[in-house]
């Protein structure tokens, strides 16, 4: 086999995950709109030299009762017209796995220009209903069908889990949360940017930081978000036409250099009776996370400058930092209480502040991580800038750990 | 692995050249703690800093303004940061205050009182802050020492001031440019806030331009009914909400008092829409302060909404009041609704009938009023675009221009016969660009559907 050709990363845009748009009294097609204008002005590339467009996008069905996400594409310009396009869903992952269509694309020649759009619009329904909706990204009548939030107490059992084979305190994971607000604060698209939060407040017990799932609570949990991203993803010939064009090297383009991709079984406890006797309570996201690092051509996470990781609860980032390697396997404490994964540490995860701080619009999520991890290797991300960041990995998860992606994005 | 003990990339703390010594702010003791900007501030302060001390007439009233904090911000975390007092322990409490925070009653001499007593107790470096909302900076100041001048400045937070980050940031004829800087960068990097550094005139930047559009809608509804002129000046122009309910929800006591201020004494080149109306002036009088009193210009009994007769001071059902056709406000909104803001506003230009002339008469004011500040309250438009959109939530006035075309945005202003401000003619005769550069607000956001 050849070697694979490249998949440049040219930039992109997200909106501000703060907005309302049910509170703005707007569909869906305004939000994707302002994400493709946006990416486009900022990367300063003419609507007509795209040639191919993948959304990514949950469950529009139920919060938006609408389908066919592809077509709205179209809709934003109407030099779009005819254009192909096509929506992908893996529940969270949905905007990681429309990236992983689009750069097949480019790797196989097809097309040399695609735009990647992720969205959700979550805050049509309240809270309850749309717990119930998220129910689906699990085995929804084994698992969440009739259970109120389901998915707090899918990853309070992953949690359980940690506890049961290496021990779990609860401070570690409100160390998690609160440097994911933090970092929050730093981000002019954050979500949370202006909330009230510190460790005291994420060590809280009583009502003012219920439980919501077992040993989760509402400082362990990413939010309910309405967002887009939104990035243009270019072929080597074509990259280069628009290094020449703007007049900067070839070399100063981020690249994805690297991907990762499994899918378990869909059922937590299928998941962890499978990985009985393993090191990694989630081996296919180990998996997902070498194969990534593999193709990187990076031996391992040493060669990583900043992850953007999916904490869709703070136990999913603390089973992250070992699956990536920055611990022996259940030592993430280690590395929370050495600072590695703080803003100045030496790996710092989400600086962006993640699911919990930045946002979590569900389908959206994956081309978000993407953005920041270009914003980072291109030194743009301003307050929350790593400093020197050349190679940034990515680590989207759909449903209870079951669909993984990984990318791994540099110079 | 990695189990190296943790290196930070870089120090962040900033270094000073030897001898001099490093501004911090560490303790904070906030005035008029039981008060709702008081409270406000009080909670945003324990988000950076470690010691804060909420003083009030009495103890319980300073306990009371921390229960509130706690409530606003939902965290019982801001307690373990905050200890309580009386103004009389006033004295004891800042002697080793690095930032005295003013929100007493707004009132001059009160405030002035407060000031000389700050003046002879506080820490010859301590930096004193007044949060008022329009009064004269340099006039507050008045009678205190050479020392206290240096380092007095306005602050001045939107309620609720954890929620709206845009802040009025006010020098005074001697206060230091170092310090301004110093607070600023406080504000920006601890407090997570978008600063507007503003001239010390009356009303400042914010309530200036706001307040004046508040106030004409106000004396719109004489005529119109306060029902039509939510309606036609309403969110889909560039706000999160319309007028008059802004007014009743801000409250019409504070809002008589601002107009106030700025009609007495601020001279412009629209005087007369800065003039509160006789009305609201007699209803004040008779108890109707918004939605604070339960009455003003709507009212709710049960679910069903009523509306203020202005002339005759008595409420009419809602239901009961007939709306000419509106149905421009529909294709607008549901221009917005799709995210085709140009165009919706390209068919808010074009808009037929007596009603849209309305709504484009208040929209010109507000940018002509606005472009006209410059200069006089902020050295260029930036500042007033970014308190009416962090402050107000209100699309700027640039915003709004560059989503007419600067070209349309001068005729209109012609057409409604109001004065053109020269900052705009100067613009529209620069290379065509946008007026607007935030790197990262979403413009977007301020035309709301409906």
């Amino acid at each position: 086999m050849g070697q694979t050709p490249d998949v440049f990363v040219l930039g992109g845009f997200q909106t501000d995950f703060a907005r309302n748009w049910t509170k703005e009294r707007k569909h869906f097609a305004a939000m994707m709109r302002e994400a493709v204008l946006g990416a486009l002005s900022v990367t300063d590339v003419d609507p007509k030299d795209i040639e191919v467009a993948h959304v990514g996008n949950f469950a529009a069905e139920l919060y938006c009762k609408q389908g066919h996400l592809g077509a709205f594409f179209v809709e934003v310009d109407p030099v779009f017209s005819g254009l192909p396009t096509s929506r992908h869903e893996a529940a969270c992952a949905s905007g990681s796995i429309a990236i992983l269509a689009a750069s097949a694309e480019i790797e196989a020649g097809r097309y040399g220009l695609a735009c990647v759009v992720g969205i959700e619009q979550m805050k049509t329904v309240n809270a309850t209903e749309g717990g119930d909706y998220l129910g689906t990204a699990a085995w929804y009548d084994l698992e969440a069908k009739g259970v109120e939030f389901p998915f707090p107490k899918l990853f309070g059992k992953l949690g359980d889990e940690y506890d049961k084979r290496y021990g779990l305190k609860d401070e570690h994971l409100a160390e998690i949360s609160a440097i994911n607000y933090a970092n929050a604060k730093l981000n002019p698209n954050a979500q949370t940017r202006t909330w009230y939060m510190n460790k005291q407040h994420a060590m809280c017990r009583t009502d003012d930081n219920a439980a919501v799932g077992g040993r989760i609570r509402i400082s362990d949990c990413s939010q309910v978000t309405d967002g887009a991203a939104a990035v243009l993803l270019a072929s080597r010939e074509y990259a280069k036409k628009y290094a020449e064009r703007r007049n900067i090297p070839l070399e100063s383009i981020p690249r994805i250099k690297g991907w990762g991709h499994h899918t378990a079984r869909l059922c937590f406890a299928d998941k962890v009776a499978e990985s009985k006797g393993n090191k990694y309570v989630l081996p296919h996201v180990r998996a997902t996370v070498t194969d990534a690092l593999r193709r990187a051509g990076i031996a391992d996470v040493k060669g990583i400058d900043a992850i953007e990781t999916h904490d869709c609860f703070t136990t999913s980032e603390y089973m992250a930092i070992d699956h990536f390697g920055l611990t022996a396997p259940g030592e993430s404490w280690k590395a929370v209480e050495e600072g590695v994964i703080a803003l100045d540490g030496q790996c710092p995860i989400n600086p962006s502040g993640g699911l919990i701080g930045a946002g979590h619009p569900v389908g959206a999520t994956g081309v978000r991580q993407l953005f920041d991890a270009h914003r980072q290797v291109t030194g743009v991300a301003g307050d929350y800038q790593v400093e020197g960041a050349k190679n940034v990995a990515t680590l989207n998860i759909g449903g209870s750990g079951t669909t993984s992606v990984s990318f791994v994005v540099g110079l | 692995m990695m189990s190296a003990a943790h290196a930070p990339r870089s120090d962040s703390r900033s270094t000073a050249p030897t001898g001099t010594p490093v501004r911090r702010i560490e303790h904070v003791v906030v005035l008029g703690a039981n008060g709702t900007m008081g409270y406000g501030s009080g909670a945003l302060f324990t988000s950076a800093v470690p010691k804060v001390t909420f003083l009030a007439r009495t103890r319980e009233k300073a306990d009371q303004g921390l229960a509130a904090a706690i409530k606003a911000v939902r965290s019982p975390t801001v307690g373990e940061r905050v200890t309580t007092g009386s103004y009389d322990d006033l004295e004891r409490a800042i002697a080793n205050a690095d930032l005295v925070f003013e929100a007493v009653t707004e009132q001059l001499d009160l405030k002035r009182e407060f000031f000389a007593r700050i003046d002879r107790a506080r820490r010859s470096d301590a930096i004193v802050a007044t949060v008022t909302s329009g009064l004269s900076i340099n006039q507050l100041a008045e009678g205190c020492s050479e020392s206290f001048k240096k380092h007095f400045l306005g602050l001045h937070l939107f309620n609720p001031p954890n929620v709206i980050v845009g802040t009025e940031l006010i020098a005074g004829m001697k206060t230091d440019p170092k310090l301004v800087d110093f607070v600023e960068n406080f504000c920006v990097k601890k407090l997570g806030r978008v600063m507007i550094r503003t001239a010390d005139t009356p009303g400042f930047a914010g309530n200036r331009v706001g307040f004046k559009v508040l106030n004409e809608a106000a004396q719109l509804a004489e005529e119109h009914g306060p029902l039509l002129i939510d309606r036609v000046v309403g969110p889909y122009t560039g706000r999160a909400m319309p007028p008059l309910a802004t007014v009743d929800l801000v409250g019409w006591d504070i809002h008589r008092a601002i107009v106030d201020n700025i009609h007495a004494h601020a001279k412009d080149e629209v005087h007369a829409t800065l003039k509160l109306p006789a009305y609201m002036e007699k209803l004040i009088s008779a108890g109707t302060l918004g939605n604070k009193s339960g009455r003003g210009f709507f009212k709710t009994e049960g679910k069903k909404l009523f509306v203020l007769r202005p002339k005759q001071g008595d409420y009419v059902p809602a239901s009961d009041v007939k709306l000419p056709n509106l149905s421009f406000i529909d294709e607008i909104s549901e221009l917005h609704r799709i995210g085709r803001y140009e165009q919706a506003m390209a068919a808010f230009l074009a808009a037929p009938g007596d009603e849209a002339a309305l709504a484009r008469k208040v929209v010109a004011g507000y940018i002509s009023y606005a472009f006209h500040r410059v200069g006089e309250v902020t050295e260029t438009i930036t500042g007033i675009d970014l308190i009416m959109g962090f402050g107000f939530n209100w699309a700027p006035p640039s915003v709004l221009v560059d989503t007419f075309g600067i070209k349309q945005a001068l005729a209109l202003v012609e057409q409604a016969g109001l004065p053109v401000p020269k900052a705009l003619v100067d613009a529209s005769r620069g290379p065509i660009r946008k007026l607007f550069t935030h790197p990262t607000a979403n413009v977007g956001k301020y035309f709301v559907a409906g």
